[in-house]
């Protein structure tokens, strides 16, 4: 065996299979392989066969994606005891390739004149990317595997509200957000009207570039505007919290920061202080769970906007006869899980808008000619369970204690429960 | 009963049999004076030599299949309809005894004759035919003539009716004997099967049918008799007696009819239009019509199997991509040709070339994925032609089988059984893959598969059998690409628990089979070492298993093969008149677990034995070399074994009233049509509301008495399902009920003798929810008989209760728990002995409605994904020692999905389509045995399921 455990990115001139980049395991793949890897698919592609992905019996998998016949990016999951599905694979080409895009346009990616250039710009992207291949320490943090963006719900967003839009406006912008932990806790209505996959970007955006007051930074959105920069302009108010706008060339970064962040924000530090500390575990600080669920995921399927609330935390000392709960992280890797399995099987993914023409991953949800609306799975580790309305869809996990009849109804209450306190 | 042999102790010397030395052993027979036994005079073997004899291969394999379309029963329940004549069960059987016992009598007496005609048939078989048509008659023949004479003595009021008949000519089957001379009967015997006596003044002719007509030698074509066995007689509708007028339109008369005969070029399907007596005509054209224009073609999956014209078929699939390769890791330095690294490849279509012309990259996945990451490529899916197809791999040594299928058909998550499963029934037929993908087998691997595509990407092609079962409707129209995929692939097989009065009996004769401590099975008989020792067998009955006495493995691998060849579903549909399968296998439990300290289990060689008759079918795995002498080379089939075997059949036969008894019988646990569930609209408000009601309803009626269960749904359907369970229980020969299809359920309740008012208030109440359901065909008709098994069997707890409260336990069968039986489908897998119970097609079939159709669907489908995710789950059991960590989710031991459905085609645009909600939960068991459960219920009452199949598989006997 080659290669070290986890996922490896490798990216590569569609045309030519030249190697731009390579991301992921320490451990790099040997030239040859990486080549090969290409070699198969640019076969395929030659005699009509369009290759989209392979899996071992270990469960590693290869999933290869072209986009605008430039750039070839071919993803590989070493399988083992990190199992990464097929779709989780596949949402982290589509967003690598829109990283790629934010940074440097569609424009360069597209006609590549200059590899070797081409290779050094591309080194700007490799935070993002490495952010997208590892989360790091908050792994609550869903959206690259959603496509909605994670969400804070403060108790109070008015007072937000106001104070972002006025600054907005005065930045000569209608783009607005004000983030917090990374998660988006007030926006403008502008803001929301990005393609989901770009807020989820701008918001991985400002965390990786957490640790600096303020900057300026060129963004291409993929969707919205991928041939014409505007700019990004950042701002920390708090450690932890930041906010940010999209505009044109006005204002300048020291205006900005000068002038229009003292004047809208000094008054709302001490509520700012209260939301960091409320929400230090919770980005639904009113809502109480109950003590049997381990972690949700909530998901505005209208707005494109997801909550991810954990539960009681593991208790410190395992009690006799209890099985332990299982750990912070693993409960959002199972929930992460959960979320795969009932999105690939039953239910339907954020944009389900338009189906690709040409369907390069199966949809077994196809062959049901009922709609399935619940689903639940007993493991040997928790509970789970997922429900989809039609604006709506709730993924629980609940501890091994909750019996299964309780399930549904504890889910169907939590549901209506943080949808009535919180207008989500 | 003492058997007698049919063949020389020649053929018994272990010396093996081919088809040639078969067939001297037969000459050889017919001279020597061996005493014809009572069972070898019985209607199938009343020849000499067996008629599977011809079709032994080189290799000692046999499968040959012989249809009886509407011969015995069938027929005569046909022509008695047309008739107007009403045979009883008893009368019936009365002539079937009579006509057994006189062949055989006439066998005995003149055993000489017969194997004179067997001989004179070998040599030239028209004539033989005729023989055997006129001389020794069988008994299917006489029972016909029973028929005709009926026919004659009512000829007065009758008139005459045309009717169109299909039948499947074959010229080439002719190919083989001389060319019939016009004397002998011609074509239209040896080709059609009809025996028409030329001449005037022969045969039965009618007075008014114009046997000569004026002006013309041309004599009109009477029946006079049928061939056995032959196309006309296979399809039913040919009576002797009939007028044949046209062949597909062509006007024909004694004088043209060879020549018409002569121009069919190919194995086709021809339209003989017949003048038949019938009276009034009325009844029988109606009859036909709903048969559907008439006679039975034989079914596609027929045709395949008897590995006729496959083109047309092939054709159809031809724009889909599918392929099997088997290809070669090892790259040669210098190849020699082109394409030397594919040793087999299957089919040649467009898209399939496609696939081929692609395989450097299945070879170099499969190289680097195992290089990369230390593991075995498994699946991989690739965009053709704008569909989707997975590949599916398997590495065995130095090969790579290679299998592509379009994602509509096999969904990812199933490539891998779909892959397994037939490697398995690969490596069960020929030992390895290797021994299989060789040179000399590819005729055998190209029919092999091309059965398999088409049972997975056209399924109702080949199953649109053109007859329908027939006391129970057709198979649902769209075929269910699921469910087969789903049941397929369990390892287990589908179970029907028999009355244990019948099962003793059936493991009774089976036992006595395998014992094969009598007559010329004994070793004692010709003192010799038997050839073969009896493993097993397994019983199946219209492709339910009822009996098995094979271990768990043997079993699967027994079943794969019936399921590749769609045996199972064949005797379900059609009638088969004989099969007879003969092949060596190799057990896949001896090669997958290695032999325990201590005991080896003998290096022998094994073969399997497939027997079937009218609906029996019994499956015997042989061993030869360990207590049985050893054998060496190709080995056909051995007489002995097969007329064995089609003895233990034929007194099965005596059973099988019995057995459909149990098939006729409602379903054990009561089973709910989902369309029930949905309010036909008038008068309740939507879904929601009415599925809140109906518990309350029940609860009301449960206080109140025997309120009508009435407010709770407008009931044309279930007077529906009620008339339908009514004809079941009149034919099982029941109480009789003056039972009108008109009188509400309620009225019918009242009927039941001997129960008192308070029970019966009880039973009313406990039942309302069952009694809505098919409950209404349960509480009502189990109460007089109760004789299958009963999953509700309460053990030691009745003895605490009263007779009467007993009774009512068992009258109401109901797995789900609440007022209403919410039970729509189940399925339960006993891991430990192979074998699923789950509703019958029949059961099902019954519960016809629109919605419940896609609800199976939906089930199976669903149950897809189910098993996907405890497969994942499981510890890899026999799959190269790979670690298999899916998903991460961990092991799952439960798994459900809530559906909504709504009405198809809702019109009324004011209200929402009323929705009805209904679980499907699978549920894996693995203590205290491993059992899967899969179960569809309504979602008005939640369940556990572990409860439920708890009660389900509780006092199953297996």
């Amino acid at each position: 065996m080659l290669q070290a455990e986890g996922v490896q990115l490798l990216c590569l001139t569609a045309s030519s299979g030249v190697p731009l980049f390579s991301r992921g395991s320490t451990k790099q793949l040997p030239f040859s392989v990486i080549g090969s890897l290409n070699g198969v698919h640019m076969f395929g592609g030659g005699q009509g066969a369009l290759l989209s992905c392979c899996e071992t019996d270990r469960g590693a998998r290869v999933v290869w994606r072209v986009f605008r016949d430039s750039v070839m990016l071919i993803a590989v999951s070493s399988g083992g005891d990190s199992t990464v599905t097929e779709l989780q694979l596949c949402r982290l080409l589509e967003n690598t390739w829109n990283c790629m895009v934010l940074v440097l346009g569609q424009e360069e990616l597209s006609n590549v004149r200059n590899v070797e250039r081409l290779k050094r710009d591309l080194r700007s992207c490799y935070r993002l990317i490495d952010q997208l291949l590892d989360p790091g320490d908050d792994e609550s943090v869903m959206g690259y595997l959603t496509n909605c963006a994670d969400c804070l719900l403060p108790p109070n967003p008015s007072l937000l509200q106001e104070a972002l839009d006025a600054f907005t406006q005065a930045a000569d912008s209608e783009f607005g957000c004000l983030l917090i932990r990374g998660r988006v806790a007030v926006a403008t209505e502008k803001w929301w009207r990005l393609v989901s996959q770009e807020v989820v970007l701008l918001s991985l955006l400002v965390r990786c570039m957490s640790g600096t007051t303020s900057c300026d930074y060129p963004v291409f959105l993929p969707v919205g505007s991928p041939t014409v920069a505007h700019r990004l302009l950042r701002f920390q108010l708090l450690q932890g919290v930041d906010v940010c706008t999209l505009c044109g060339p006005a204002p300048s970064l020291h205006h900005a920061k000068t002038e229009l962040v003292g004047r809208f924000w000094s008054p709302l530090m001490e509520t700012l202080h209260g939301l960091l500390a409320q929400t230090q575990h919770t980005p639904v600080p009113s809502i109480a769970l109950h003590p049997d669920i381990l972690a949700l995921l909530l998901i505005n399927r209208e707005t494109s906007r997801s909550l991810s609330v954990p539960g009681r935390p593991p208790a410190v000392t395992p009690q006799d006869g209890v099985p332990p709960l299982p750990s912070s992280s693993r409960r959002w890797e199972l929930l992460r899980l959960f979320y795969t399995f009932a999105i690939t099987r039953y239910f339907t993914s954020g944009e389900a808008a338009a189906p690709p023409a040409e369907p390069l991953q199966e949809d077994f949800s196809q062959g049901f000619c009922h709609t399935p609306l619940h689903c639940y799975l007993v493991t040997e580790e928790c509970k789970c369970y997922g429900l989809q309305t039609p604006q709506h869809q709730l993924f629980l996990l609940a501890a091994l204690t909750m019996p299964t009849f309780a399930l549904r109804s504890i889910a169907t209450q939590t549901l209506t429960s943080i949808t009535a306190a919180t207008g989500f | 009963m003492e058997h007698e042999r049919m063949c020389e102790p020649a053929s018994r010397s272990g010396a093996p049999l081919s088809r040639e030395a078969a067939e001297d052993v037969g000459d050889v027979g017919s001279d020597t004076t061996s005493t014809a036994s009572s069972y070898s005079a019985s209607d199938y073997s009343d020849e000499l030599e067996p008629e599977w004899l011809d079709e032994v291969q080189r290799n000692g394999e046999l499968f040959y299949l012989e249809l009886s379309e509407g011969e015995e029963e069938e027929a005569r329940a046909r022509a008695s309809a047309a008739n107007h004549v009403r045979f009883s069960e008893q009368e019936a059987e009365i002539i079937t005894e009579e006509g057994r016992h006189r062949a055989g009598g006439a066998a005995a007496v003149t055993p000489r004759l017969k194997r004179l005609a067997g001989l004179l048939r070998r040599k030239k078989r028209p004539r033989g035919a005729l023989n055997r048509g006129d001389g020794s008659t069988p008994p299917s023949i006489l029972k016909n003539q029973a028929g005709g004479a009926r026919h004659a003595g009512q000829q007065q009021q009758q008139q005459q009716v045309l009717k169109d008949v299909c039948v499947y000519l074959n010229p080439k089957r002719l190919a083989s004997t001389p060319h019939p001379s016009p004397e002998s009967g011609g074509l239209l015997e040896a080709l059609l099967g009809v025996v028409h006596r030329g001449g005037p003044g022969t045969g039965a002719q009618r007075p008014g049918t114009g046997a000569q007509r004026p002006g013309t030698g041309a004599q009109r074509l009477t029946v006079h008799g049928l061939v056995p066995n032959s196309p006309a007689s296979r399809s039913g509708h040919i009576l002797i007696g009939d007028v044949i007028l046209a062949v597909d339109d062509v006007e024909v008369t004694s004088e043209n009819i060879e020549r018409v005969l002569s121009c069919i070029p190919g194995p086709t399907q021809v339209k003989l239009t017949l003048e038949t007596a019938a009276p009034g005509g009325g009844p029988l054209a109606g009859d036909e019509g709903v048969r559907g224009g008439g006679s039975p073609a034989v079914s596609q999956l027929v045709r395949l199997l008897w590995g006729e014209d496959t083109a047309e078929l092939q054709m159809a699939v031809a724009h889909i991509p599918h392929a099997v390769m088997y290809l070669s890791l090892r790259l040669d330095a210098e190849p020699t040709h082109e394409e030397q690294e594919i040793l087999y490849q299957y089919p040649v279509s467009e898209a399939s070339a496609q696939l081929k012309g692609v395989r450097g990259i299945f070879l170099t996945l499969c190289d680097m994925l195992e290089n990369v990451t230390g593991g075995q490529i498994i699946s991989s899916s690739l965009l053709l032609r704008k569909q989707l197809v997975h590949v599916g791999y398997w590495k065995e040594g130095e090969h790579l089988l290679v299998v592509g299928l379009p994602s509509d058909r096999v969904p990812l998550i199933y490539l891998q059984s779909v892959v397994e499963g037939v490697v398995r029934t690969l490596r069960v037929m020929y030992g390895s893959l290797d021994s299989a993908f060789c040179e000399a087998n590819s005729p055998r691997l190209d029919h092999f598969f091309c059965l398999f595509f088409q049972q997975l990407i056209q399924p109702s092609r080949l199953i649109d059998s053109p007859t329908s079962p027939p006391p129970a409707p057709a198979p649902p129209p769209t075929p269910d690409v699921s469910g087969t995929l789903f049941l397929d692939s369990l390892p287990a097989v589908r179970w029907l628990t028999l009355p244990p009065e019948i099962k003793v009996e059936v493991d009774t004769v089976l036992s006595d089979f395998e014992a094969a401590d009598f007559g010329d099975m004994s070793e004692d008989f010709y003192g010799m070492r038997r050839l073969y020792v009896t493993l097993g067998s397994c019983l199946f009955y219209k492709g339910y298993l009822i009996a098995n006495h094979l271990p768990k493995e043997d079993l699967r691998d027994v079943c794969l093969y019936c399921q590749h060849y769609s045996l199972l579903p064949l005797a379900s549909h059609q009638r088969v008149g004989q099969l007879v399968i003969w092949r060596e296998v190799f057990p896949q439990r001896r090669a997958l677990h290695s032999p325990l300290l201590g005991y080896a289990e003998p290096q022998g060689r094994y073969f399997l034995l497939i027997v079937g008759l009218r609906h029996l079918m019994q499956c015997v795995l042989l061993e030869a070399g360990g207590c049985g002498s050893p054998v060496e080379g190709a080995v056909g089939p051995d007489c002995v074994y097969v007329d064995q075997v089609k003895a233990t059949l034929l007194q099965l036969e005596g059973l099988e009233a019995g057995m459909e008894e149990r098939l006729n019988a409602p379903p054990a646990p009561c089973l709910s049509c989902a369309d029930w569930f949905l309010p036909a609209g008038a008068g309740l408000a939507g879904g929601q509301a009415a599925r809140d009601r109906l518990p309350s309803i029940s609860r009301l009626a449960n206080a109140l008495r025997p309120l009508p269960p009435r407010a709770r749904r407008p009931s044309p359907q279930r007077s529906l399902s009620d008339s339908g369970s009514e004809g079941g229980h009149g034919e099982g020969g029941g109480t009789v009920m003056p039972h009108s299809p008109s009188s509400t359920p309620d009225s019918a309740r009242k009927m039941p003798p001997a129960t008192s008012s308070s029970a019966f208030a009880r039973r009313d109440s406990l039942g309302s929810g069952g009694s809505d359901g098919s409950g209404g065909s349960g509480s009502l008709f189990r109460i007089p008989r109760l004789k299958h098994p009963n999953p509700f069997y309460l053990g030691s707890l009745r003895k605490s209760l009263t007779e009467r409260e007993t009774e009512e336990m068992n009258s109401t069968l109901k797995l789900s728990s609440g007022l209403e039986n919410t039970l729509f489908h189940y399925v339960l897998m006993e891991s430990v002995q192979g074998v699923f119970i789950a509703p019958t097609h029949r059961d099902m079939a019954q519960l016809s409605g629109s919605i419940h159709p896609q609800l199976i669907r939906n089930f199976h489908h669903c149950c897809l994904s189910i098993r996907a995710a405890f497969q994942q789950s499981l510890p890899p059991r026999e799959r190269r020692g790979m670690s298999r960590q899916h998903g991460g989710l961990g092991p799952v031991k439960e798994h459900g999905v809530l559906f909504q459905c709504k009405p198809e085609n809702w019109t009324d645009q004011k209200r929402p389509a009323p929705t009805m909600t209904y679980w499907v939960i699978g549920r894996m068991l693995l203590e205290p045995i491993p059992q899967e459960f899969y179960v569809c219920f309504h979602d008005s009452v939640p369940e556990v399921p572990v409860e439920m199949a708890f009660r389900l598989s509780f006092g199953l006997a297996l």
